[in-house]
């Protein structure tokens, strides 16, 4: 490739590698409202799995058990209940950055129990939009990235 | 010997074209600071002494110690503690360096050298050659496929884990007593595999220096004493290698080094001589990353309780689809991957070579996406090492004052755009791999797209499996 | 040959050091009193047979094996203690009376929970007459618990206590008395006072709204108050926060696979049906409630409440029918 060429072809590269990483995505307007989920739990899945919401959304989330005692925590939020069955407990917080944070189970509820998990969802996904276009990108620099 | 013998002319043959590297490499060897501690037989033998006794710990905890996992030493040792550190440090970093180290063949190859201290070798055992229709990647794939079968109990199961340790421990002392040298190591461990593909990737190796001193040197020392049976002047690439340097210690000239070398380099060989066999290991590997992905680390509690309930229709279910992913359409996708690239640039090779020889950009790509799935299955239960230093059969003590240790935050926050990151340099890497390998066949650059693609794909299922 | 020996010197320590640790600990352990808490399913109480002496302190450590579950002895005022998976739990316990004390566990671990119990033989030091016990209240009535209580007769609307009070004079004075009470249905009393001459001119609605008066006399606010408390853990997770009969055990129990013992299993009681309700005494239910199901899901709890909280249950039973607020207006 002729020199100029590569230097656009590379910068080129370089600067969508940056745009991907860090240009700010667009973002559904805050609404703010309130949303209210019934999370049952059973060894070992949540259910419903993922929970949808808006970043500033406010998030009510009662846990039901269905066999025996679970817990929640949600990854990057700190926040933990626990709930008998018969007895529901609900935890009330504030959906912050978008993207998809993996919820847990924190009590210990059998032989899976490190394995029950659900996914929050606030607004869209960022990591893996950026991560989509970057693997793109990655793609297209290691078919041009010649050295022999 | 007789065989070395006669194989010498072409050995040597092969080895001019190999490259005398080792002579423009950094010897490590040969470093004041580390000399010692590589050539003198004490050092490796107290680490694997405490590996073996550590070993034994492990086992007894899973069998004596409480049955529920996190607690257990066994479990958080096993599949969170030394598998992050084998999947981020000793073989990314080290090769097959973890073989090294590892408990399991060592009271064989003691026995088989007739003492702790003594050089390596064959002097008890009946050393039988492994049958060479076992030879190969294939009994890997297979054991690795039936542990993906079972994965989900083994992993939560403490005594399952103690007793597949000790079937593995026993099956390894036994096979060294029937067969030569580490016939369970380079054959039947299910580790050994993936591990030996990866370890073409590392930047550590085993080689000689001066080929020339070979040459005239009849004895073969270091062919003797090697517990895995390699010849290092014929040595192709690092997988059969476990770093043992053992051949390194033995060789009367001096003449054998332990390399740093750029990652890669077995990849960059010429005329790589991939097998069907570590074609489809490496497939396995792929496909097992995406299932451990969706199983452990995905919200479908349907499918974890189908992976759980050995023995149900559901888990038949399972293992079919897991197998199938694994045999027919992981495969089934790259050999069309394969085909087209055929027919776009690399005509008049016929389709089951060019299989095997695409095969090497897959190793980067299932080393880098099985780092980004260790990260996201280990990394959130970090906190359980500590807690289980101070607990380990969960018994309520406190050795360490651990007991009830939580990880920092800020690990768990990073460990999405670790993973992500992990995920983007294997893709690099292996389309780079491809493309390269195409333009040192002289075929047409276009040929190299369908396995990039293809690794496009995947690395994109990936990336929605553990972000998404 | 110095140097073998040396090595191998070093591995048998290693080994040895590994292996005797292990060994003691083991045995240490086995010296320990550990009582295993696992779901019935499992195995339940590991020993499920405790022994102890009156005035003698019995200090028992606890973990569990699968999930999380609690320790608490059965009608006595000592408060649970949670035991959680790979944990140790500890309790002391002295006992002033010798007798058998049921043990049992008091977080949901399963549709089996309630049958996770054991015994503590607590053995005097010097020989007590045994105490008599009374046979519960069904059985001096000689009442058949399982017999079918459908009411008789149903209220249009909830019946008030509060708007019966208003007409409280009026009501006769057996119905205000506690052996009423116990062994009449509130249908039954309701059909009790339509035969009442000076009741005649009342209308059907507002003499249910007597039935519930005289019923509330039974009990106070504490009482449906602590009710609450021992339905909430113990009765919720079957019959429901609301009665309903659809607490989250409820489709299981209707599930021939977890029957642990292969008995019949029926769906638990609605308290808030009426028809149900209604036609049962108070005394009956506090039959049920001692005894149990005879191989139904439900738990026999004798052992487990004392007679004051089983009352309490009961009255807090009769807050699904009845409206028990006195300041209710009409």
């Amino acid at each position: 490739m002729i020199r100029w060429k590569k230097i656009t072809f590379w910068g080129l590269i370089a600067s969508l590698g940056l745009g991907f990483s860090l240009a700010p995505l667009p973002a559904r307007a805050n609404s703010g409202a309130h949303k209210v989920f019934t999370l049952q739990a059973k060894r070992y899945a949540f259910w419903p799995a993922v929970l949808v919401v808006n970043p500033g959304d406010r998030v009510t989330i009662e846990l039901i058990p269905q066999d025996v005692v679970h817990g929640l925590s949600i990854d990057n939020y700190d926040l933990n209940m626990t709930a008998d069955p018969g007895q529901t407990t609900s935890l009330t917080f504030i959906a912050g950055q978008p993207g998809s944070y993996t919820m847990r189970c924190s009590v210990t509820c059998g032989a899976m129990h490190p394995f029950m998990i659900g996914r929050l969802q606030v607004g869209q996904n960022d990591l893996l939009w950026r991560a989509a276009g970057l693997a793109l990108l990655a793609a297209v620099a290691g078919i041009f990235w010649r050295r022999v | 010997m007789k065989a070395l013998q006669d194989a010498m002319p072409l050995i040597e043959k092969t080895s001019r074209l190999v490259g005398t590297s080792a002579e423009r490499r950094l010897n490590l060897a040969r470093l004041p600071w580390l000399e010692w501690w590589i050539k003198s037989r004490w050092p490796l033998l107290i680490v694997r002494s405490v590996t073996l006794a550590a070993f034994i710990f492990t086992i007894l905890a899973g069998l004596v110690g409480s049955p529920v996992g996190s607690h257990n030493f066994a479990i958080i040792f096993v599949w969170i503690a030394w598998w992050t550190a084998l999947k981020l440090l000793f073989i990314p970093l080290g090769g097959r360096s973890w073989c090294s180290v590892c408990p399991l063949p060592m009271p064989g190859e003691w026995l088989q050298a007739g003492g702790l201290i003594s050089k390596a070798g064959n002097a008890n055992g009946f050393g039988l050659r492994w049958p060479r229709r076992l030879r190969g990647y294939w009994l890997a794939s297979g054991l690795f496929l039936l542990i993906g079968m079972f994965s989900a109990v083994t992993l939560t199961d403490a005594r399952l884990t103690a007793w597949i340790l000790l079937i593995l421990l026993v099956s390894a002392l036994a096979l060294s007593l029937v067969f030569e040298r580490r016939a369970f190591c380079s054959y039947l461990c299910p580790i050994g595999g993936f591990t030996g593909l990866y370890a073409k990737t590392a930047p550590l190796e085993v080689r000689v220096i001066h080929p020339a001193v070979c040459k005239t040197h009849s004895e073969k020392t270091c062919y003797l004493h090697c517990p895995w049976g390699i010849y290092p002047l014929a040595m192709r690439d690092s997988s059969q290698c476990g770093l043992c340097m053992e051949c390194l210690r033995v060789c009367e000239y001096d003449n054998i080094a332990l390399n740093l070398r750029p990652f890669g380099s077995d990849l960059a060989v010429s005329q790589p001589k991939t097998g069907l066999d570590e074609t489809l290991l490496a497939l396995v590997m792929l496909s097992s990353a995406l299932s451990f992905s969706a199983v452990f680390t995905g919200p479908w509690g349907w499918l974890k309780s189908a992976a759980y309930a050995i023995g149900s229709p559901a888990w038949l279910a399972y293992s079919a689809a897991y197998l199938a992913l694994s045999l027919l359409v992981l495969p089934g996708l790259y050999a069309l991957a394969v085909w087209l690239s055929r027919n776009a640039g690399e005509i008049g090779k016929p389709l089951k070579r060019l299989i095997a020889e695409q095969a090497q950009p897959l190793l980067p790509l299932g080393l880098f996406t099985w780092i980004a799935f260790t990260i996201d299955f280990a990394f959130p239960k970090f906190s359980l090492i500590l807690s289980v230093l101070s607990d380990p059969l969960g018994w309520g003590w406190d050795l360490f004052g651990t007991a009830g240790a939580s990880i920092h935050p800020a690990i768990l926050g990073a460990a999405p755009m670790l993973q992500v990151g992990a995920v983007l340099v294997g893709l690099f890497w292996s389309v780079n791999l491809g493309q390269r390998r195409v333009e040192t066949q002289q075929a047409n650059w276009r040929a190299a797209l369908p396995v990039a693609a293809f690794s496009l794909l995947y690395s994109l299922l990936m990336l929605w499996l553990l972000v998404g | 040959m110095l140097r073998e020996w040396l090595a191998r010197l070093i591995l048998v320590i290693l080994l040895l050091a590994t292996g005797l640790s292990l060994a003691a600990a083991w045995k240490a352990r086995r010296a320990a009193n550990v009582l295993y808490a696992r779901m019935p399913e499992n195995g339940g109480w590991t020993p499920s047979d405790l022994r102890a002496t009156v005035g003698e302190p019995l200090t028992i450590r606890m973990t569990s094996d699968d999930v999380t579950h609690s320790f608490a002895v059965g009608q006595m005022d000592w408060p649970a203690v949670d035991i959680y998976p790979g944990e140790m739990s500890a309790v002391t316990l002295t006992f002033d009376r010798p007798g058998k004390y049921t043990f049992y566990c008091t977080r949901w671990c399963g549709v089996n929970h309630w049958r996770m119990r054991g015994t503590i033989q607590v053995s005097a030091t010097e020989p007590e007459a045994p105490e008599k016990a009374e046979p519960p209240l069904y059985v001096q009535l000689g009442l058949d618990i399982d017999a079918e209580h459908s009411a008789r007769f149903l209220p249009d609307r909830t019946p008030s206590a509060g708007r019966g009070a208003i007409m409280g004079a009026s009501l006769p004075q057996k119905y205000a008395s506690r052996e009423y009470y116990l062994s009449h249905s509130p249908s039954e009393a309701w059909q009790d006072l339509r035969d009442e001459s000076n009741l005649s001119m009342r209308s059907d609605a507002e003499l249910w709204d007597l039935v519930a008066f005289a019923w509330s006399l039974q009990t106070t606010s504490d009482a449906i108050a602590a009710g609450e408390e021992l339905y909430r853990p113990n009765c919720a997770a079957c019959h429901g926060k609301t009665g309903g009969g659809n607490g989250v055990f409820a489709k299981e129990l209707g599930d021939e696979a977890h029957s642990l013992d292969g008995h019949a299993i029926a769906a638990p009681a609605i308290f808030s049906d009426p028809e149900n309700m209604l036609g049962a005494s108070p005394a009956l239910l506090h039959g049920k409630i001692v005894r149990g199901g005879m191989g139904t899901g439900m738990p026999y709890w004798g052992p487990i409440f004392t007679d004051e909280q089983v009352w309490a249950l009961v009255s807090y039973l009769w807050t699904f029918q009845f409206n028990f607020d006195l300041e209710a207006k009409p």
